[in-house]
């Protein structure tokens, strides 16, 4: 399958020769003719500008050294697309685009099932699934939580029909109906009733949570919970019936001139016998479900058989246990007839909203602006800026088998992309040239891609200090209980806070680096996506762990506090010692619990909450934000520089040469060279500090804080 | 979503402020006459106390003596005339001449998250929205005051401000006297070397802007400026609580909840618009009155000095003071001695900002069971505060979908709290 999957994407760049043809570009600009658009196109931008803009764009960080002179190494004419073909296959592209999705889903680590399914997501973008598979998966998912890695959609607006309808409607074809669930729509064509007939194909779902264990999971009831008319409407006395499933929505009659659907149907037919082959045995009409576990059954008994116990094997039981459990499971979660039809719907190579809004959202990610703008609001009140890009696209999409990298590598080779920002205009001319695509608009690094960025040109993501170069003595006060009157002798050894050498009072206050320091809104604690999709297969992991209520925890709490007011215990503040090497790694923002906690890093600059659906990511500056990156820890780490750290012998060697010192930062975090008047500034500024460690530091500091560092090029 | 905190143009407060205007040919006593009262708001700010976790009515502001739901404390005299309040608070008993108590808050949730949610925004949780709290909506009315942030949390997470905005959201502490890290260059970075960095970096910026007139540049120096601002200001010295006297931290008990009313209190002189202290603990379900008693002795020094240090100084005028909590607790006690969720009615406390002290508004039934005289809806508490301060519980604000929502649930506020 990845065989045949790799071999088609290189069909399909070798038929589309980027460079040379643009036709994203050419589309484009013909449609801004037709406009009478009059403005001139800016410029692109240089090469080094371009590697540091698609590089943020793709995988999510600022390029490394070695991989700015990989770019130069290349030849001239055709770097920008062989780094465009590196960055796509780069493993951290699935990092990078998991965001885009889990905001576009509002899928919660903390959320039922959802860390399991922001695990799927990133998975099958590291498999290259094609969104129309990811989206039917989502939407007819059942089963339970965690255990079906793709229920987090549905589990996390609690199942319920009418958030599901609204969410549906907005996520997957760009359209916000969900005004229409209490009146018609005030701006559009959507009424009340097509909004309840799209809740329609929700209203058996049902969410379930199991008393004993807690478990979540969704099952179907017989009865539909969306019924029409709806309450307080119509005459009293009126009966409410179940409304009919109606999917509001049109699909085109036939194909387009550029023949989409044909091309996605010869694709997929190309696919299924490329797939089939692979396998080696002819497609059995057994219940899929039973042959994909087959499937994994062989899987296993291969990976097992390169081991040592190949005689304690029992593949073919294993299967069959496996099977059993499907067949048990799929009794219990009921799979949603109503949903797969609602996907297929959807997810209908006719259903033009479906490809066009999801490119639209990509466009817009990568351009800073939708050709629909608001990415989610297709409506008749609000049309395309550019109708026939936005179909060109849409129709390369359909035909690639909604492939997100085909359109990723069409927009990120386009002359549009690669113009430079309209400065030194008056306002209304940079929005004009902006609005039209003749120039791209300044953005902000994603508060994540910022996150790594800063980890990135600070080396942190490796240990930078030799061992035992940063020890660090913290100081931390802890309250200890005597035992109770009556018995002399102190529950724990006392010591005089004397014999600490100061007394307390006047002590600095322990620099708090450990667990539980105010620094923690900058930490990011990796999650194992792997173990998260593999645990999903525990049936009964979960069932067993034992939740503590509410009212345990609160009951606990209570005695501590109670405990620490007792009469009859003292209390003496001691204050602890403790050694250790100041040596931080930090791991990418990427792939940790998300959304973060509120006062995070991440969520200070503008990682949503991804609870409500009209909520974006926010890129306003705020004082909080320059609070964390002047002074916090990340930053200031970020800018110290490390014995280990390539720059390190140019500034404390035996021969030291500031000025190569200075041009290797300016590569490093702002992958460029200085100007000359640069140059000289900093090494004058390196020259005059008390060390030139420490000026190095200070230069780095303010390069990381920055407008040319946060915002791309 | 760049919405900012002060972007309304007419403001109840501003036409107030120019007083004898008319504005739109109505006269402010007209305006003052279409809420129903003659009462001119008086609050600049707000201290919000927020008890987590449903704090029992009975065993706190409305004690039902003689009643098998009294439980195992007795009512006191207090400073005003006539009002008993529970015996765990003895100190506070001398203050309640400057104090109310709304005894007939009728709320609608018995679940912890929606009830917090409702008591906290003013509206009933929904689907695919969420509100935001009243301190983002205060500071969203009203313009900030000095240097500090407007809107300041202490020991625990204030709701989110959504689609007020980031500018509305709470500036948190986590432990009142803890210094913010943030608020100071790091650690090993003086003052003359930090000042040299900003200096360097300006430079950057300077040159990196040039001669662009986009205003996203602009705005994150603008941010910069601020933070610089901030952590240059005397007004952090409110922070600092170990410059106060070990005699007023001792006043207020020597808590975490003692020292969080003293920062409130330094907060809202130094000009802060809302602080809102958490504390949790009333989830009692069992032993409700050793933890009651518990929750007294901390809660009582701090709030009783609180109110004295306040109408001493004659902040309390401008400063509403108000305790919360998301219900109240079952009349009847349970079989561990405790007391479980109880929506349908429990108490609000409320002091200065113009309210009339020693007094209650509204009451519950004999047993504390369902409110009797006065009932009065959750929105109508926030509806009350927005009347304190000024503040117009009817305006609109888009939310980013262009939904028109109003800063408060359609409450009417309670006239009987002003006199």
């Amino acid at each position: 399958m990845m065989r045949s999957l790799l071999t088609v994407l290189l069909a399909l760049v070798l038929l589309t020769p980027a460079a040379a043809a643009d036709p994203l570009g050419k589309v484009l600009d013909a449609e801004n003719k037709a406009k009478g658009v009059t403005r001139a196109a800016l410029p692109v931008i240089n090469d080094l500008s371009y590697l540091r803009r698609v590089t943020l764009d793709l995988v999510g960080r600022i390029p490394t050294v070695e991989e700015i002179g990989q770019f130069e190494a290349l030849p001239a004419t055709s770097r920008r697309e062989k780094t465009v073909e590196r960055l796509l296959a780069d493993q951290r592209l699935a990092d990078r685009w998991t965001i885009f999705f889990a905001d576009m889903l509002r899928l919660r680590s903390n959320a039922e099932g959802g860390g399991a399914s922001i695990a799927f997501i990133h998975r099958a973008l590291r498999d290259r699934m094609p969104w129309d598979e990811m989206a039917r998966r989502m939407i007819s998912a059942s089963g339970k939580a965690g255990a079906t890695p793709e229920l987090g959609f549905i589990l996390g607006d609690n199942a319920d029909p009418m958030a599901l309808a609204g969410a549906a409607a907005q996520v997957f074809m760009g359209v916000r109906v969900a005004c229409a669930q209490c009146h018609d729509h005030p701006f559009d064509v959507w009424t009340r009733k097509d909004f309840y007939g799209l809740a329609a194909f929700f209203g058996k779902t049902r969410r379930v949570q199991s008393q004993f264990t807690n478990t979540v999971y969704t099952t179907e009831a017989a009865q539909t919970s969306v019924l029409w008319p709806p309450e307080g409407v119509g005459e009293e006395g009126t009966a409410r019936k179940p409304m009919v499933p109606l999917f509001p929505f049109g699909l085109d009659k036939g194909d387009r001139p550029t023949r989409p659907v044909a091309r996605l149907q010869a694709l997929r037919k190309r696919q299924a016998t490329l797939a089939a082959t692979a396998a080696g045995r002819k497609q059995a009409n057994s219940d899929a479900g039973l042959e994909a576990l087959l499937a994994a059954a062989g899987s296993k008994a291969n990976s097992r058989s390169a081991g040592k116990k190949q005689d304690t094997l029992d593949v073919a039981g294993e299967a069959k246990r496996d099977a059993r459990k499907l067949k048990v499971a799929q009794a219990r979660y009921r799979a949603s007839k109503l949903r797969v039809e609602l996907a297929r719907q959807i997810t209908d190579p006719r259903n033009r909203l479906f490809a066009q809004s999801f490119v639209n959202r990509l466009w817009g990610e990568l351009m800073g602006r939708g050709i629909v703008e608001p990415v989610d609001n297709f409506a008749e009140s609000n049309p395309a800026s550019h109708p026939g890009t936005l179909d060109f696209l849409a129709d390369e999409f359909i035909a690639s088998g909604y492939d997100i990298r085909t359109i990723l590598r069409l927009v990120v080779n386009s002359r549009p992309y690669r113009r430079q920002h309209a400065i030194a205009v008056a306002d209304s001319e940079r929005i004009e040239l902006e609005s039209a695509f003749l120039a791209t608009p300044m953005r902000r690094m994603l508060s994540e891609v910022l996150f790594d960025s800063i980890v990135a040109a600070g080396h942190l993501f490796d240990v930078k200090h030799e061992k035992g170069k940063n020890l660090k003595v913290v100081w931390q006060r802890a309250r200890i209980a005597k035992k109770p009157t009556g018995d002399q002798s102190p529950a724990v050894e006392p010591r005089p806070l004397a014999a600490t050498g100061k007394p307390a009072a006047k002590m600095k206050k322990p620099a708090k680096l450990t667990a539980g320091s105010p620094y923690d809104v900058e930490n990011a604690i990796e999650l194992d996506f792997d173990a998260l999709l593999s645990e999903s297969k525990e049936e009964v992991r979960i069932d067993r762990m034992k939740v503590m209520s509410k009212e345990e925890i609160e009951a606990m709490r209570m005695e501590q506090e109670a405990a620490q007011r007792r009469p009859d215990v003292k209390f003496f503040d001691r204050f602890i010692r403790t050694t250790f090497d100041d040596n931080p790694r930090f791991t990418s923002s990427m792939r940790t619990a998300s959304p973060a906690a509120p006062e995070h890093f991440l969520r200070i600059f503008g990682q949503p909450s991804r609870v409500t659906l009209d909520e974006k990511r926010d890129f306003t500056p705020s004082m909080r934000q320059a609070l964390m990156l002047l002074n916090g820890r990340l930053t200031h780490e970020a800018s110290r520089v490390g014995e280990l750290e390539p720059v390190y012998p140019l500034l404390a060697g035996k021969v030291p040469d500031v000025p190569a010192a200075v041009r290797l930062v300016y590569r490093e975090i702002l992958t460029r060279l200085p100007t000359s008047s640069e140059l000289t500034e900093a090494t004058e500024l390196i020259k005059s500090s008390e060390t030139p460690l420490g000026g190095m530091a200070d230069l780095r500091w303010a390069m990381l804080n920055s407008n040319e560092f946060r915002f791309l090029p | 979503m760049a919405m900012a905190c002060n972007d309304y143009k007419l403001t109840r407060r501003r036409m107030i402020g120019a007083t004898g205007a008319s504005i739109l040919g109505m006269s402010v006593e007209q305006l003052l006459a279409a809420q129903g009262t003659s009462h001119l708001p008086t609050a600049e700010h707000m201290i919000l106390f927020w008890n987590g976790g449903g704090m029992t009515h009975l065993d706190t502001w409305d004690p039902k003596p003689g009643r098998p739901t009294q439980g195992e404390f007795e009512p006191i005299e207090t400073s005003a005339p006539g009002v008993q309040i529970s015996e765990i608070f003895p100190q506070l008993a001398k203050q309640m001449h400057h104090c109310a108590v709304v005894r007939s808050i009728a709320g609608t949730q018995g679940a912890h998250g929606q009830a917090t949610y409702n008591l906290q925004t003013s509206y009933r949780q929904a689907q695919n929205l969420r509100h935001p709290g009243f301190g983002s909506v205060v500071v969203h009315e009203r313009e900030r005051m000095g240097d500090l942030p407007s809107y300041i949390s202490i020991s625990g997470r204030a709701p989110r401000a959504h689609y007020l905005g980031q500018k509305c959201e709470a500036y948190f502490v986590a432990n009142p006297g803890d210094r913010d890290p943030y608020l100071a260059f790091p650690e090993g970075i003086g003052q003359v070397r930090g000042n040299k960095r900003l200096d360097v970096l300006a430079k950057f910026n300077r040159r990196f802007n040039g001669r662009s007139g986009d205003k996203k540049l602009a705005s994150n120096q603008t941010a910069v400026k601020e933070a610089v601002k901030l952590m240059r200001s005397p007004a952090l010295a409110a922070f600092e609580l170990d410059k106060v006297p070990t005699t007023t931290l001792n006043r207020y008990g020597d808590t975490a909840f003692g020292r969080g009313a003293v920062l409130a209190k330094r907060l809202v002189e130094t000009g802060v618009r809302f602080v809102q202290i958490n504390r949790g603990g009333f989830d009692t379900h069992s032993n409700n009155f050793p933890a009651m008693r518990n929750h007294g002795t901390v809660m009582d020094p701090a709030l009783a000095s609180l109110i004295e240090d306040l109408a001493k100084s004659g902040l309390l005028k401008k400063t509403l003071v108000v305790m919360l909590s998301e219900f109240g607790r079952t009349p009847r006690i349970n079989g561990n001695a405790g007391r479980d969720h109880w929506p349908n009615v429990f108490s609000g406390f409320i002091a200065g900002g113009g309210v009339k002290g020693g007094q209650f508004v509204g009451s519950s039934d004999k047993d504390g069971m369902q409110p009797d005289k006065r009932p009065v809806p959750v929105a109508d508490l926030h509806a009350s505060f927005c009347h304190a301060m000024g503040i117009d519980p009817d305006r609109e604000v888009q939310t980013p979908l262009g939904r028109p929502m109003k800063l408060v649930d359609g409450g009417k506020p309670v006239i009987e709290l002003f006199g």
